[in-house]
């Protein structure tokens, strides 16, 4: 009796703390219809800044008082110079930016404060015990359920009581009308935006002394976060309450008495909710459609000179591997694995025009098939290749099931917790996977009768499966179902009108994406004779959105020239210096703000303009 | 058998009954034509029809098969088509690929994944009829983005056509047209063959009178009458409330 209630004060606890996530998340949402994937980084950088005005000051209630203060100074200044002047285009470029930002904090961080787990005392006044009926608690735990319902209370009176509350559910309700209201929009705006980053910073220094301080926190407590909004429903106060706790509850019972399951658990209760009631328990509002403007809408008809460009790139190709030394030889091998990659990518985000945050979990999927079965059966691993292609495709069935059942927003959450749960499943079943230490390739196979550790070999062997994977999705592409799938990316409602089942629709490029992901990983795992868990986690999903959107979204060519540009740089750049990330991270906001139809997008529009009288 | 049954349909928002316990029914090759004042639930009462809003309670027949609440691919499927109210089409897609995309649906292999759709000599002769059919011959090519709003409107009535649909929904296809597109649109529909059942929501009473076999007018989501046109333009009450106004 004693645990039981001792597991749910730590539910609550945890679910007090996940409130003040979704709150925010959700208020920002509900007015602005932008999800913010740097939320997590605010509540992060709450719980740091607030570590070193504790080292400072030596106070804990300065550090939870003052920490919030230069994270929402942050956090204005990224909407008003960020994200402000991109309201007029499509809330997915929004989106992406707060993605470019989350790489920014998370350099940030570990440059400030390092890669270690640090921890943040228990304010003295509550390190003491209680002792309430069947059991003695922890003081500060018990503040912190009383400081979430304080919270959440006082969040619902400046709702439903204010006048700016007013205004806020006037937004919520009806963003147009709102707007039409004038002025005080822009400002109420940044007002809404910098109170949802002082409810993360609070949550993140709240929770400094349960959950320790790490770079990494910031997903950790993001993607449940998201849970909860999507259980509870976008842009609902009352959901973000009711979600917060349920899973804080659900997720610390979980790990307490079911451990091997504790992990699916809230998924299976968030997938449950979506098969139920798509918009979730208190949903108020469907999320927006609209795909990233950054998508290149101009492609160039098959003609002569595009075939004639084909062939001579390929000739290029094939003759570039003897004038290379090998190490580059290998790198472009590596190029070409993440174009297959990235154009995996693009035939769901370019083509069908749906933002998934998640597409490394399928690249995963086919590498630890491979690896797995080569270690564990002996299995060649061509036929590991085969298999990992299909299993790859049959996650994205399963997964994609669950995803399409939404619309925008709600599925680039999806996205990235289904990822998440992939990530997890490979870091912590270390027997099968060696989880963050990774696993090698058991031995690697011959190709042709030819020796792979040849990099002549291994540079022609990705060749062909990249030109082979490009001709595959070029053809696909200009087939009736590749046209089907450009008909749902620029009208969906439309396709639906005149006979298309959109939803089966999106399902198929997701797993026919998945599918194509899933043999770029396949072909990594032999190329590079290594896989860690690393390669599935957020940060790889964010690479190739960047790659793909880099070279040009909505093309087939832009991908491969994408994965070139990025590979490159980074080979080049993380040899001097440590702040790849970052770059990766400015890079992401300076293509979104400048050239959203990335690089191809802009040489095609050079061409239009040349070809115009 | 009538072709389109509505049977006791009711659709509301909270308080707000947008359909209001209506019972209408289309017969076949009937022209039938939804007059009312903004709010009197037209476009919801498509909405309805074509699947893309769910309603409350009653029911739907089509061909005597309920319908009721399915989702607008299968209705389409079914043999209805729509126009909607604002243009809604493939902006940046070519006038041809708008209406292959409806006619694949319905008559080629949607699901193929190998043939290059644009060398389909079938389907390009198809469109080039759909595109003849509604003036808009030789514009193939076009992106559609480019076309101009009423050209935008015929094109809407072809991507309505393509599927050789049993129904046809329009939602005030000559809203924002000049006088001359207006009456190339009365032209089009009148010529349209009578094997078609047309549903049409209009303004302009010109447009009305010189289509409808029978008009029904709605009010607040009711029937206020239904009839023929003579009856219609007599009736004391539609006056008052719809024609009075508009005079």
């Amino acid at each position: 009796m004693e645990l039981l209630v001792a597991q749910l004060l730590n539910g609550l606890v945890y679910g007090v703390l996940l409130f003040l996530m979704a709150a925010g998340l959700s208020l920002i949402f509900g007015l602005m219809n932008v999800v913010s994937l740097a939320h997590g980084s605010f509540f992060m950088l709450g719980a740091f800044v607030g570590l070193s005005i504790f080292h400072l000051t030596g106070s804990f209630w300065l550090a939870l008082l003052l920490s919030p203060l230069p994270v929402v100074a942050i956090g204005v200044v990224m909407e008003v110079l960020f994200l402000r002047p991109l309201y007029a285009r499509g809330h997915m470029d929004q989106v992406l930016l707060t993605f470019g930002f989350t790489f920014i904090f998370y350099d940030l961080v570990q440059t400030v404060w390092g890669k270690v787990v640090l921890t943040l005392p228990t304010p003295e006044a509550l390190q003491s015990t209680l002792h309430i009926g069947v059991g003695v608690f922890s003081a500060y735990r018990l503040f912190l359920i009383g400081f979430g319902f304080a919270v959440a209370l006082l969040l619902w009176l400046l709702l439903e009581r204010s006048r700016i509350g007013a205004m806020v559910r006037a937004g919520v309700d009806n963003a147009e009308m709102a707007a039409g209201l004038g002025g005080n929009i822009p400002a109420l705006f940044t007002g809404v935006f910098g109170f949802g980053v002082a409810l993360a910073a609070l949550g993140g220094i709240a929770a400094g002394p349960v959950l320790g301080l790490y770079p990494g926190m910031d997903t950790d407590i993001l993607i449940p976060a998201f849970i909860v909004t999507v259980i509870g429903g976008m842009g609902s106060l009352r959901g973000a309450f009711v979600g917060s706790l349920l899973i804080g509850i659900a997720d610390t019972f979980g790990k307490a008495y079911f451990q091997s399951i504790a992990l699916f658990l809230i998924y299976l209760a968030m997938t449950l909710v979506l098969l139920i009631r798509p918009q979730g328990l208190f949903g108020v509002k469907f999320s927006d459609v609209s795909p990233p403007s950054a998508v290149t809408r101009t492609e160039s008809a098959s003609t002569r000179v595009t075939f004639i460009a084909g062939l001579v790139a390929l000739v290029a190709l094939v003759l570039l591997p003897f004038v290379l030394p090998e190490y580059q030889r290998a790198l472009i091998a590596e190029i070409f694995i993440f174009a297959i990659f990235a154009m995996s990518l693009d035939l769901i985000l370019g083509f069908t025009g749906l933002m998934s945050l998640g597409h490394a979990a399928f690249f995963g999927l086919g590498a630890y098939t491979v690896a797995v079965l080569g270690a564990q059966f002996g299995l060649n691993a061509w036929l590991g290749l085969g298999a990992g292609v299909l299993f790859a495709a049959g996650g994205a069935a399963l997964i994609g099931f669950f995803c399409v059942r939404t619309g925008g927003t709600s599925f680039l959450m999806l996205t990235l917790a289904f990822s998440q749960l992939v990530f997890s499943v490979a870091l912590k079943w270390r027997d099968v996977t060696g989880g963050s230490d990774g696993m090698a390739l058991a031995e690697q196979p011959g190709f042709l009768g030819l020796s792979l550790s040849n990099s002549l070999v291994m540079y022609f062997m990705t060749l062909l499966f990249f030109v082979a994977a490009y001709l595959a999705l070029r053809r696909l592409i200009n087939a009736p179902l590749g046209r089907a799938f450009v008909g749902i990316r620029e009208n969906e409602a439309r396709m639906a009108a005149i006979g298309y089942p959109t939803r089966t629709y999106k399902l198929i490029a997701f797993i026919v994406a998945g599918a194509f992901a899933g043999l770029a990983g396949g072909l990594y795992v032999i190329y590079n004779g290594f896989i860690s868990s690393d390669a599935v986690y957020w940060t790889a999903s964010g690479d190739i959105l960047i790659m793909t959107m880099l070279g040009g979204a909505g093309t087939l060519i832009g991908p491969p020239i994408g994965a070139a540009v990025f590979l490159l740089l980074k080979n080049v750049v993380s040899s001097y210096s440590d702040h790849w990330l970052s770059i990766i991270g400015a890079a992401f906001v300076f293509c979104v703000l400048f050239i959203p139809g990335g690089i191809w997008g802009a040489v095609q529009k050079l061409r239009w303009q040349g070809s115009a009288p | 058998m009538n072709l389109l049954e509505i049977d006791h349909l009711t659709c509301a928002f909270g308080k707000l009954v947008v359909t209001d316990n209506l019972s209408l029914s289309i017969g076949e090759g009937e022209r039938h034509v939804i007059i009312g004042p903004n709010g009197a639930g037209k476009t919801s009462l498509i909405n309805q029809i074509g699947g893309q809003l769910k309603p409350s309670a009653g029911r739907i027949l089509l061909h005597g098969r309920d319908v009721t609440g399915q989702s607008p691919s299968r209705i389409s499927r079914l043999g209805v088509a729509r126009t909607f109210q604002r243009n809604n089409l493939f902006q940046n897609l070519s006038v041809a690929e708008n209406l292959q995309l409806a006619l694949t649906v319905r008559f080629g292999n949607p699901l193929d994944f190998f043939s290059v759709a644009a060398r389909d000599q079938a389907l390009a002769a198809r469109v080039r009829q759909l595109l003849q059919l509604v003036h808009l011959d030789g514009w193939d090519g076009r992106i559609v983005r480019t076309l101009s709003y009423g050209e935008q409107r015929q094109l809407e009535v072809a991507v309505a056509l393509a599927s050789e649909p049993k129904l046809l929904l329009l939602d005030e296809p000559t809203s924002g047209m000049s006088p001359t597109e207006t009456a190339r649109m009365i032209e089009l529909i009148a010529a349209l063959p009578r094997t078609l059942s047309v549903l049409m929501i209009e303004h302009d009473m010109t447009v009305v009178f010189s289509i409808a076999d029978r008009i029904t007018v709605l009010y607040y989501g009711q029937i206020l009458a239904s009839g023929l046109p003579d009856d219609i333009r007599a009736d004391p009450r539609v006056r008052e409330v719809y024609l009075g106004m508009v005079h």
